[in-house]
């Protein structure tokens, strides 16, 4: 097992843990910086891909700028640092059993593809995930939807607006 | 670096798209502008160059739409998006139904004095979507298109917030509405490590490849990709959120999320599984398509009888709706190649599998429907929300079917232009509902799938029962003495009278857009 490896499946193994936390947690601030921790070990697994921008503005973005919203607004609204227990109800337990029976399936599919997947090599890795091969991408062949993205954006700022006013 | 070459013929398709988003900045200008402020003006200043703005630009975008129809079919921007009829007919429909939603809406948002541009410029931005999402070749592309129209959806959804109703709805709308946007993008991504690629027209040829290698990984993103999509035009497993957000959404909204959204969301599932469908196994697709048809049209119309909420009942009824062009879909997918006497008796007149003509008609009956759905509903919803009254949303008792009584003594012409949208959404003729059903019908037939055809057919005749009712209470039974006669508005009224126009002018002559119709079957690269 190379060194690459290793660091995966300590990523994996705590991301999905923390991910495990943000849901189980009851308390709030615990869920939220559950939520923070998995985002950096996402981070750590956007770089074993070779996808170094990415993973800087994980870090930057979501473990920053929308976490500290995030606890901010957990704050504000200043919630009982027990959650409430919420009841077994047939609903949930059909849901969980989806969800559940969803996983079991990823599973199957993922464990029956061959591991031979391509790899990067030399010079190919050293320019795959940098920010210059990105904008290329982004400003070249993805021209429509990052200008799509900006319809998006509008809709959404416009749309938060709306949501945050005032009752009418 | 090399920049993609763009000429200006690469942005006809999304023409219609670029005509609503200038509206929606327009409106956006107007607000800041347009609008005396409340400090110097009266307390209510006149906000009615609003929905003038709006339907301007929505009727600029029909225009450029029909002229769109007629077109030669290209890929643009690199194969990210495609002019084709198809598109250019659902951004006429989506267009027809934002331009009564607005209408709607100027006299919903009038009764409540809540007028704001921000209303019609995010109605305008949503429907700027689903016209983009109708030509999306691409599966990012086709994915923020969603995003764009879902989250226009959810703040509209949020706009008004009267009692717990409309805010429980708007969350539900939202958090249900990302669950799938998750679920959708997750389908997207497995498929792009399957084939390698995201362009539908690229994907295509690979699927083969992509089959004997990764078969577990296709199927799955296409599963995961089918299931968002189900979600978004309500289908059974997947319409849970409907009567709960239909009903707490505004009126108007929710006739924009029934027509527009629904229409969108279809055209986006025809364009890729038609697409990648070539080289599955048509059988599994047909099947499976059958079987959410026929669970979407039995259900929806079950649950939409017991219904005595006007509103929740329509919910019910646009499952029930999604069920029939889901028939229409599934006729698209039979082959002459699969087994007989399968489950559902997949017996296509046409041996060899669907030939391409059946499958255009098969298209044509899905968009008409989709046109007929529209002008039907969002006119129904018109009706409701010309009925319904603020001081009793809170209650929830604004859309009980006695609000309905004796409406032909109170205000006859809703009555009729009711009686006109409740025949149409249950298929009786001469109105356009039963033309769609006729149309989606016969390529059901034409394809083999007799028994569901059937099936759809007894679903709309207990459909009928329930539209009906509705007829009973307004025509039947007395007004109550000390009902309030319901306000008029100018706008809405406007909005009836050009929907039941619509429904009994396309229910006789449908021949005024079969020009516009015999174009629209033909999809890019099929």
């Amino acid at each position: 097992m190379s060194v690459p490896d290793v660091l995966f499946y300590i990523f994996a193994v705590c991301l999905v843990g923390a991910a495990g936390m943000v849901v189980a947690s009851r308390n709030p601030i615990n869920a939220a910086m559950s939520l923070v921790a998995a985002f950096f070990f996402l981070a750590g697994i956007y770089v074993l891909l070779w996808a170094h921008t990415i993973a800087v503005l994980q870090v930057l973005v979501y473990a920053g700028a929308v976490m500290v919203l995030f606890l901010f607004v957990i704050m504000l609204l200043s919630l009982s640092e027990r959650g409430p227990r919420s009841p077994i109800t047939v609903g949930r337990i059909l849901g969980g059993a989806a969800a559940l029976g969803l996983g079991v399936v990823i599973c199957i599919v993922v464990l029956k593809l061959d591991g031979s997947a391509a790899t990067l090599t030399g010079a190919q890795a050293m320019r795959f995930g940098t920010i210059a091969r990105m904008g290329e991408l982004i400003y070249g062949t993805y021209l429509f939807p990052f200008e799509a993205v900006s319809l998006l954006l509008l809709a959404a700022i416009v749309g938060a607006v709306v949501v945050a006013k005032s009752r009418i | 670096m090399t920049l993609p070459d763009v000429t200006f013929a690469d942005f006809h398709p999304i023409l219609p798209a670029l005509i609503l988003m200038l509206g929606g900045a327009v409106l956006l200008f107007a607000e800041v502008f347009l609008t005396p402020s409340a400090h110097h003006g009266p307390a209510h200043v006149s906000r009615a160059h609003q929905p003038i703005i709006a339907l301007v630009f929505t009727a600029a975008a029909a225009l450029v739409s029909g002229w769109l129809m007629f077109q030669p079919a290209r890929a643009v921007f690199l194969g990210f998006a495609v002019l084709d009829p198809f598109s250019a007919f659902l951004s006429l429909t989506v267009c027809v139904g934002l331009g009564l939603s607005v209408l709607i809406a100027a006299g919903f948002l009038r009764h409540r004095k809540a007028e704001r541009g921000e209303f019609y410029a995010l109605m305008l931005f949503g429907a700027a979507g689903m016209s983009l999402l109708g030509v999306s070749n691409e599966l990012v592309v086709l994915f923020i298109n969603i995003e764009v129209l879902s989250v226009s959806t959810y703040a509209l959804a949020a706009y008004l917030r009267r009692g717990p109703r409309p805010a429980e709805a708007a969350f539900k709308y939202f958090i249900l509405g990302a669950f799938s946007s998750a679920v959708l993008l997750y389908g997207i991504s497995l498929l792009y490590g399957a084939t390698g690629t995201t362009q539908l027209s690229a994907m295509a040829p690979q699927m083969s490849a992509a089959l004997a290698k990764t078969q577990g990984l296709v199927y799955l993103g296409l599963g995961l990709l089918l299931g968002g999509l189900a979600f978004k035009v309500a289908a059974v497993p997947f319409h849970m959120w409907t009567p709960d957000v239909y009903e707490g959404a505004p009126t108007p909204v929710t006739a924009l999320m029934s027509a527009g959204v629904k229409a969108a969301a279809f055209a986006a599932l025809v364009r890729v599984f038609l697409a990648l469908g070539h080289n599955l196994d048509s059988h599994l697709l047909a099947t499976l398509f059958a079987f959410l048809a026929l669970a979407t049209m039995v259900i929806g119309n079950l649950l939409a009888i017991p219904q005595r909420n006007v509103k929740r009942m329509l919910a019910y009824s646009s499952i029930a709706h999604a069920g029939y062009v889901l028939l229409g879909v599934a006729s698209l997918f039979v082959s002459g190649g699969a087994p007989t006497g399968g489950v559902l008796g997949a017996t296509p007149l046409a041996t060899g599998g669907l030939t391409a003509a059946l499958r255009q008609d098969a298209v044509r009956g899905i968009l008409f429907y989709l046109l007929a759905y529209t002008v039907s509903a969002v006119g129904a919803f018109g009706v409701v929300s010309a009925l319904e009254r603020r001081e009793e949303e809170d209650r929830g008792t604004a859309w009980d079917l006695d609000r309905f009584a004796g409406l032909v003594h109170r205000r006859p012409w809703w009555a009729v232009a009711m009686t006109a949208f409740m025949l149409s959404l249950g298929g009786i003729p001469p109105l356009v509902g039963f033309m769609g059903k006729l149309l989606i019908f016969k390529s059901a037939v034409d394809a083999g799938l007799v028994w569901l055809a059937v099936v759809g057919i007894l679903a709309s005749a207990a459909g009928a029962y329930y539209y009906l009712r509705v007829v009973v209470y307004m025509f039947m039974r007395p007004a109550p003495e000390t009902g309030v006669l319901p306000e008029r508005h100018g706008w809405t009224e406007a909005a009836l009278l050009l929907s039941t126009a619509a429904v009994v002018v396309l229910g006789i002559a449908p021949g005024l857009i079969s020009s516009w119709l015999s174009q629209a079957g033909k999809l890019f690269g099929q």
